[in-house]
């Protein structure tokens, strides 16, 4: 290192661009007032209709989705697309392609951001890992469930480098095989580290980092083989990665998922090949039966199981979206703070991209003498923002354990009515991403041709406006989508509420499911919950965002 | 009017038309920017809250060539009232690396319209972090600011995430190894304690 100090005359100083040029915020429209009005005149009209209305026992409850006809048509469109599709799923080659493509541009990722220029918005790792993949994932979610964690990098690359073999089983000794132990199994990993990765996004400003973004995602491709080295199957997907736990999750709500199309054939099935696999094709990675599997949580779409079923059973099948999250999914209390966080999170990374958000975090900072990047203050903010949405949960089901008077466990209840949050944090999760999906992504090819951002500019003003004003969807056709989906997210979230206030009546024994003169208080602490986290929902969407890059 | 009037309404309209840096959430981050009236080279600037002060530095250009011309320009302002610290501010320089080598002083600069400048010129490509330091009531203020000189590669993170996987992969083959040995002494125990192994 060798600095030598010049001088800087006046005159220099005064034409100096580094005063003026520096960027103003752009920010995304919010709803209108109209729009808002309208969206919580339903909301609020759903939950007065719904708290004078009678609990809805197993049986009972308008279900939309058996009311679509199914007739010749339908079952023929079903069969063509099984019969075309089907046999393209059998063969191992469509996903490693597909592997291959998505490793590919991880590996370019992790070239662009170590080598590649630090102007965020020119820079491949930035624009693809945060603008497109983080914000998309959630979209892909809704249209084809966990199919992402199918062509997922990190698994991928740690597969090939256990097993040494670019599909099935490869070599059996790569991996030490050991059982995760018993601490470990569960979701907890999981959750802290998304509560990890909201920090090291929203408070360190990983998403305008290049460097930092090939740290992490090396970091997920090294903790990804150190799992596959060291335990059985893929305990990553199944325990530890943030992203699969939260896909499942998510996926539970998906229309699409990995099914048998015959459930007899499965329950004559004496050799379970999508457990075990077979000569060819790798087990299970997440220890499931096909045929015994009631939720997608722990699914991860790897095709094994469609691979090595030798009827020929197991295929994408449609569903009645959230039919899991209704009764099916089996609640369990460490899946059940991941849905609170998911709420929780979902809200804050709304609120801190809210044009007050930073104004209010410095004088909050002023007042207990952080300083710098004010991580002390951005730390204490991300706490209460979980334990605000974690303590008033809580209470609507410790309100709604008394009103039941059944005697049901807090824990069994508090897990239960957890399967409500889903939809809340899913549909606003969507609304949210909309705004950076549409405009915030623009210039991918130009980036592929570059990716390194060689010789590349900063975004200038005239650049961002062109994004703002050409969102790749009518503003009035957004604001419709953002504020459907918060109605949708409500009118599942309700629907859930009703059914496991139902189950938990019928399963804990005391009072009859279906009793109208009784039952219908017992639901108002947590359709006011949901009717509460969708007006905030509301709110957040009413105000302008600002963008990303 | 006085001639230094133009100057200080130059200086209050930049703050007035200026919004905070691009990074929408995120203080103590630097951002770019590019000037759109002039074909300068782009900028950089970052913002940052610390004890009583606000502090604005800018970098120009934001990646200067080894041997280039380059300036640091910092602002101060009390939070409490928006007055404009008009102290002394030194500058110095070190590498932005996980083993920094010492730190080299740059020079002290007083105030000049509210702003102090430090021109510099770094001889070797790489990742640097230019520090500033003020005394205000008697308390130290501390600013890093980093600042890429050239186009330093940067393998090391590569070869740490190589190594870790080596070494894994390393240390499985041998307990796979050991494994395998323990199994064929349990099969066959007098071969094993001849060290046969039974090929």
């Amino acid at each position: 290192m060798a600095v030598t100090a010049t001088d800087v005359g006046i005159g220099d100083a005064l034409i100096d661009p580094a005063l003026c040029d520096t960027p103003g915020m752009m920010t995304h429209p919010g709803l209108p007032t109209a729009w808002v009005w309208g969206v919580a005149a339903i909301a609020v009209a759903m939950f007065l209709w719904n708290a004078a209305a009678p609990v809805a026992g197993r049986a009972a409850g308008f279900n939309a989705w058996s009311a679509i006809p199914r007739g010749r048509l339908g079952r023929g469109i079903r069969e063509w697309l099984l019969d075309a599709t089907l046999p393209i799923l059998r063969t191992p080659w469509l996903l490693l392609t597909l592997r291959l493509l998505v490793a590919t541009l991880f590996i370019m990722v992790i070239a662009a951001g170590l080598f590649g220029t630090p102007i965020p918005e020119r820079n491949l790792a930035t624009v693809l890992t945060w603008n497109l993949w983080w914000t998309g994932l959630v979209f892909a979610v809704f249209f084809v469930g966990s199919a992402w964690c199918a062509i997922c990098p990190w698994e991928a690359i740690a597969g090939w480098i256990t097993r040494r073999h670019p599909w099935g089983r490869g070599r059996a000794d790569g991996s030490l095989g050991l059982r995760v132990p018993r601490m470990l199994r569960n979701v907890w990993p999981a959750t802290l580290m998304f509560i990890g990765l909201t920090w090291l996004e929203l408070g360190m400003g990983i998403t305008t980092s290049p460097y930092a973004t090939a740290l992490l995602s090396l970091f997920m491709v090294v903790l990804a083989t150190a799992s596959a080295l060291l335990f059985e199957r893929s305990a990553m997907c199944r325990w530890f990665c943030p992203v699969g736990r939260t896909v499942g999750l998510y996926s539970t709500l998906s229309p699409v998922a990995l099914r048998p199309l015959d459930a007899e054939v499965c329950a004559r099935c004496e050799t379970l090949e999508c457990y075990h696999g077979d000569d060819r094709i790798a087990p299970c990675p997440t220890h499931q039966v096909m045929g015994r599997m009631r939720e997608n949580t722990d699914c991860t779409s790897c095709g094994n199981c469609t691979q090595s079923c030798p009827q020929a059973n197991i295929a994408w099948r449609w569903r009645e979206p959230g039919r899991e999250a209704l009764d099916a999914a089996r609640p369990r209390v460490d899946t059940a703070w991941l849905m609170v966080v998911l709420l929780a999170l979902t809200g804050f990374h709304g609120l801190t991209m809210m044009p007050f958000w930073e104004p209010t975090l410095r004088d909050f900072a002023h007042r207990i003498g952080d300083s710098g990047q004010l991580l002390l203050s951005f730390s204490v903010a991300l706490s209460l923002a979980l334990l605000i949405p974690l303590i008033v949960y809580t209470g609507a089901t410790t309100l709604t354990r008394r009103l039941l008077g059944n005697g049901a466990e807090p824990g069994r209840v508090f897990s239960t009515l957890a399967f409500a949050c889903l939809p809340l944090a899913f549909s606003y999760h969507l609304a949210h991403n909309l705004n950076h999906l549409l405009r915030e992504t623009g210039d991918l090819p130009v980036l592929l041709a570059n990716p390194l951002g060689q010789g590349a500019l900063p975004l200038s003003e005239a650049e961002h406006y062109l994004r703002y004003l050409n969102p790749g969807l009518p503003q009035d056709g957004l604001f419709l989508f953002q504020s459907s989906l918060l109605v949708l997210g409500l009118w599942l979230a309700v629907r859930i509420v009703r059914r496991r206030i139902g189950s938990l009546l019928g399963r804990t024994g005391g009072v009859a499911p279906v009793n109208g003169a009784v039952a219908r208080w017992r639901n108002v602490p947590m359709l006011g919950f949901v009717t509460g986290v969708t007006l905030y929902h509301l709110w957040l969407l009413a105000h302008p965002m600002i963008m990303r890059m | 009017m006085p001639p230094r009037l133009p100057t200080l309404m130059m200086l209050l309209s930049t703050w007035l038309l200026c919004a905070p840096v691009q990074a929408h959430h995120v203080l103590g981050r630097p951002a770019y920017a590019l000037s759109e009236d002039s074909n300068t080279p782009p900028s950089m600037a970052m913002e940052t809250q610390i004890g009583d002060y606000f502090v604005t530095m800018m970098a120009f250009p934001a990646f200067p060539r080894p041997g280039e011309t380059a300036r640091v320009n910092l602002y101060a302002r009390r939070i409490e009232d928006g007055a404009p610290f008009t102290g002394e501010v030194a500058f110095s320089l070190r590498d932005d690396t996980w083993l920094p080598a010492s730190e080299e002083p740059i020079g002290t600069q007083p105030v000049d319209d509210n702003v102090f400048r430090q021109g510099f010129i770094i001889s070797e490509a790489g990742e640097y972090i230019v520090t500033a330091r003020f005394h205000a009531a008697g308390q130290p203020y501390v600013i890093d600011f980093p600042m890429r000189v050239g186009d330093p590669a940067s393998v090391t993170p590569l070869v740490v995430a190589g190594g870790v996987v080596l070494s894994l992969l390393v240390g499985v083959n041998v307990a796979q190894r050991r494994r395998i040995a323990r199994r064929r002494a349990r099969v066959h125990p007098a071969r094993s304690a001849t060290g046969d192994g039974g090929a």
